[in-house]
Parts: C-alpha cells; sequence; structure tokens
C-alpha cells in the first residue's frame, strides 16, 4: 500500500525539520549564528491518465489528469542571512559587521575561511585570532605595551604607542562578500568555506563597494527567534504524528484486508 | 453474488487510492507551495447480461473508478521569514523556471542566487524575468521587488538605486490541466501562459505554506479506513453466505 511509504517520506520529513529547529534553538546565544531552515518539496508524481489525453475518437480531451504524488522530501537546508543583533559587550576587540560581509580566517590548513562572528583575541605573539587561534587575514599584530585599541568603522585599526599622543595605525581589516552568500558551506567554528555554489569572493575595506560597516565593543548576536523556532517545533511535532496516524490508518486497512481471509 | 464481492472490491481499489492521495497530503503539509490534491470517482455501470425480451432485463450493477485528480490551487497562508529573496503570489498566478526539460511553473518562491548572481530556486532552475534570466551583480545590497515584480537594487559602487528585472508571473485558463512533475514544478502540458492580471501581486519577505488543512484531511481518512474496514465486513459476509450455501446445498448425507 503506497500511503504507508508517502507518509513515512513525510515521517522522515518532520524528523529533519526537529532536527533542524533543535540546532537553531541550541545555537541561540551563538554568536553571528544564522539559523537554517528546511526546505521541502514533493516528490514526483505517478500520472495513471494526463491531462489532455483523448479521450474519445471525436477529439475530445480529458479535462484533468490523474496524479498520484509519492511523499515528500527535503531540498535542502539553506540559511537564513539576515542580520542579528548587535549586543554592546565593552571589549576592545569584539566587533561586529553591520551589513555585508565575512572576516577572513585563515585556517591551519591554509585555506580561507569566513566568518562574521567578530568576538577577537590576541595570541601570544600580540596577533589578532579568532577564539581557536586562527589568524585573521590580512594579519594585524598589536606591539607590547600598546592601549586603546581604535577600530573604524572603515576597518583602520590604530592603538597608542607608549610615549606618543596620537594613535598609530597598525593595518586594515578585509571583508569579503559573496554573490550568493547562502551556497557557503558550514564548518562549525561560526566559519564558512567557499564552494562552486557560492561564487569567488569580493574582497574590500568595510564601508565601501557595499560593504558593511564595522562596529567596535559590538558583537551580532545570533539571528535565531525563539518564537519562531517554538512555533515551528510545534508545527512539525504535530506533522509527525499525524503522518504517524495514517501509517496506522494504512495498516488497519491492510489488516481488516488480512482478515477477509479466514 | 460475485457482483457484491466485485463491487465491493472496485470501491476498496478506489479508497485505496484516496488513502494514496491523503498521505501525499499529509507527508507535504509542510512544502512551500504546495497545493492539496484530491481524487475524483465516477460510477462505471456494468453492461446487461440479459437484454429486455422476454423477460424484464436486468438490473445494470454499477462499480465505481477513478475519473481524475483535482488540485486544489487556494492561496495557502503566508510565513514570514524575512528572507530578502523569499517571494510569495498573491492572487492567481506561477513563478516560471527554466529546467532541461523547458520552462516549468511553480507557486514556490523561496528563491537564492546562484554563484553567477542569477536568481535561482532551491533545485538550481533560473527564475525567468520578462527579458530572460534575472542578473544580480557582486555589488547589489538592498534588493527589492515591487508588489509588480520589479526588481531594484542599490548598487555599491555607484551608491544608486538600478531597475534589474522584472519577475515573469503567469496564470493559466485552466489550473487543473497542468501536469504535476514533483519539486513543485508544474508543466503546461499544452496550454499557453497568460499574463496575469492586475489582482495578482508579488509579496517579498514572506513563503506560501502548503494549502493542506490538516483536520480536514484527518477526518477523510478516518472516513476512508472505516469505509474500507465495512466493506471488508461486507465481503466477509457475503462469502460467509457462498460458503453456507455451498454447505446446505451440497448436503447429501439426509
Amino acid at each position: 500500500m503506497r500511503a504507508l511509504y508517502t507518509a513515512a517520506t513525510g515521517m522522515v520529513a518532520q524528523e529533519m525539520s526537529v532536527q533542524i529547529i533543535s540546532n537553531n534553538i541550541a545555537n541561540m546565544q551563538t554568536t553571528a549564528y544564522k539559523k537554517q531552515r528546511a526546505e521541502f518539496s514533493d516528490l514526483m508524481y505517478q500520472t495513471l491518465r494526463r491531462a489532455g489525453a483523448n479521450s474519445s475518437n471525436q477529439g475530445n480531451r480529458l479535462p484533468v489528469g490523474l496524479d498520484i504524488g509519492a511523499g515528500v522530501k527535503t531540498t535542502g537546508t539553506p540559511r537564513v542571512m539576515t542580520q542579528g543583533n548587535l549586543l554592546p559587550t565593552g571589549k576592545d576587540l569584539d566587533v561586529a559587521i553591520r551589513g555585508e560581509g565575512f572576516f577572513r580566517i585563515l585556517m591551519p590548513d591554509g585555506r580561507t575561511a569566513y566568518s562574521r562572528a567578530g568576538s577577537f583575541e590576541t595570541d601570544d605573539q600580540g596577533r589578532l585570532v579568532t577564539p581557536e587561534g586562527y589568524l585573521v587575514d590580512p594579519s594585524i599584530t598589536f606591539p607590547q605595551n600598546s592601549s586603546n585599541i581604535q577600530i573604524s568603522q572603515q576597518g583602520e585599526v590604530s592603538v597608542l604607542l607608549p610615549g606618543q599622543s596620537q594613535n598609530t595605525v597598525l593595518g586594515q581589516i578585509q571583508l569579503a562578500r559573496f554573490v550568493n552568500k547562502v551556497g557557503l558551506q558550514s564548518i562549525g567554528d561560526n566559519l564558512y568555506l567557499e564552494t562552486d555554489a557560492s561564487g569567488t569572493p569580493q574582497i574590500s575595506n568595510p564601508g565601501v563597494d557595499g560593504m558593511g560597516n564595522l562596529l567596535q565593543n559590538q558583537l551580532e548576536s545570533s539571528n535565531v527567534s525563539a518564537v519562531t523556532e517554538i512555533s515551528d517545533l510545534i508545527t512539525a511535532q504535530r506533522a509527525y504524528s499525524m503522518n504517524a496516524k495514517v501509517v496506522s490508518a494504512a495498516d488497519d486497512m491492510l489488516q481488516s484486508t488480512v482478515q477477509m481471509l479466514r | 453474488m460475485q457482483n457484491a464481492l466485485y463491487v465491493s472490491l472496485s470501491k476498496q481499489v478506489t479508497l485505496r487510492r484516496e488513502m494514496d492521495v491523503i498521505a501525499n497530503n499529509l507527508a507535504n503539509m509542510d512544502t512551500n507551495g504546495f497545493k492539496a490534491n484530491d481524487v475524483t470517482f465516477e460510477e462505471y455501470l456494468s453492461s446487461k447480461a440479459r437484454i429486455a425480451h422476454p423477460s424484464p432485463a436486468d438490473q445494470r450493477v454499477s462499480y465505481v473508478r477513478e475519473s481524475g485528480s483535482t488540485t486544489d490551487f487556494s492561496e495557502g497562508s503566508l510565513q514570514q521569514t524575512g528572507g530578502t529573496l523569499d517571494l510569495a503570489i498573491r492572487g492567481e498566478g506561477f513563478f516560471v523556471v527554466e529546467t532541461p526539460q523547458g520552462d516549468r511553473y511553480t507557486r514556490n518562491g523561496s528563491f537564492t542566487t546562484n554563484e553567477k548572481g542569477e536568481l535561482v530556486n532551491m533545485q538550481g532552475h533560473r527564475v525567468r524575468g520578462q527579458n530572460g534570466p534575472i542578473q544580480f551583480d557582486q555589488q547589489d545590497s538592498n534588493i527589492t521587488f515591487s508588489r509588480e515584480g520589479t526588481i531594484t537594487a542599490i548598487n555599491g559602487i555607484q551608491n544608486q538605486v538600478i531597475e534589474r528585472a522584472k519577475l515573469n508571473i503567469v496564470r493559466f485558463n485552466n489550473e487543473n490541466a497542468l501536469v504535476r512533475e514533483g519539486n513543485g514544478l508544474y508543466a503546461a502540458a499544452g496550454q499557453t501562459a497568460q499574463p496575469v492580471t492586475e489582482k495578482t501581486s508579488v509579496t517579498q519577505g514572506s513563503i506560501e505554506k502548503s494549502n493542506v488543512r490538516p483536520i480536514i484531511e484527518m477526518s477523510r481518512m478516518m472516513e476512508v479506513m472505516r469505509a474500507y474496514q465495512s466493506l471488508s465486513s461486507m465481503m466477509t459476509n457475503t462469502d460467509d453466505l457462498r460458503k453456507t450455501a455451498i454447505n446446505k446445498l451440497a448436503d447429501t448425507t439426509s
């Protein structure tokens, strides 16, 4: 009985939906986390009668066809790349991007990853790194005894060196943007990798060419909305149990068929 | 006698078909742009075993068989997603996407861009504008769709509003003759796409959800299940009747 398998695809899809919602909720407090959503589409149809086929030799045509669907499948889990709220943290090396763009992070294996999480630190040599210790590209090194770190909206990093009255410019933070940022691959640690679908990065300074501005002492929070996630969770859960009911109803029908044979 | 069995059987076959359709509707209750499906049935009269003269004619026995599937094209509810490239059509009409098999039509407006900056759906098929594919520039931001489907963007370098393209939204005279192909796509099957009227509009930042009404599907499911079960018991009774007849009539011991 096809209904059994059709309902099973529905249960699989809803299970996927619950997985994604729980991951979103788990990452509610993750810096610059972008929520995912499950995207479903209907599976193929078996056409038993095709609309427009001749129903008589006089040229009458069937106005409607007879198509029976085979269920649902998950097409993708795209990320919703909207801006998260900005949270003031008061920490000098916390930088949020307001608008388009990603920080460029140099991975230990030599690849470049992209991230919007701007909670940076310095390592033992004074270089600007992510909480995992990965270097920010282009590299910026803070000399010892430097104070009063300033990061401008355009990404210029400057510090006050001992014995000087004015800030010295140390370097420039650059941002990358993609024509299809939804196509980036997530690798965890708030990092994304370039893929064939994302297109090649376009690199430029913050605040120019449509790039976002940098805001120091702020962090971008995740764009997960608790209310939406919970109502999605309820929907998914109910949809799951309805599909389960179809399985048991189809099973009842089969059982009554079997009982005819005594 | 046999007829009662066959009539019940014909109904059971259609009930199973109806169950398949309900299962598909419920499986797709969360599929964007999905339209609920339904099957229609018709009476099928058997030919007469005996014609009128001289004795009265046979009763013609009527069976049931499926005649077609119809689609409920009413609008699904809108879910706000906030996505720039999430679009919903209010009123009748379809988006046009280019597939390798030719143009296909869909109500699912969950779009994205590909690596070349073209507007595509989640399967990677390009969405058609009125003048071919819709192309964005890498520096585009603040992409806006007007209610008529005109797409504007602010270009980062020139920092001015540029009109990019206009969505091609079409309608059909007989929506029910469209052939469902899965993935939320419909094929025209010989019909010509017509331009939409002014009543159709595009909403940005929302997605049209499935128009399946779960409560109705559930109650239909109960109805189908009970009908199937009562037919099963009727068939069992008919079978019992026949068994008794055979036993009684063939009883030669007395």
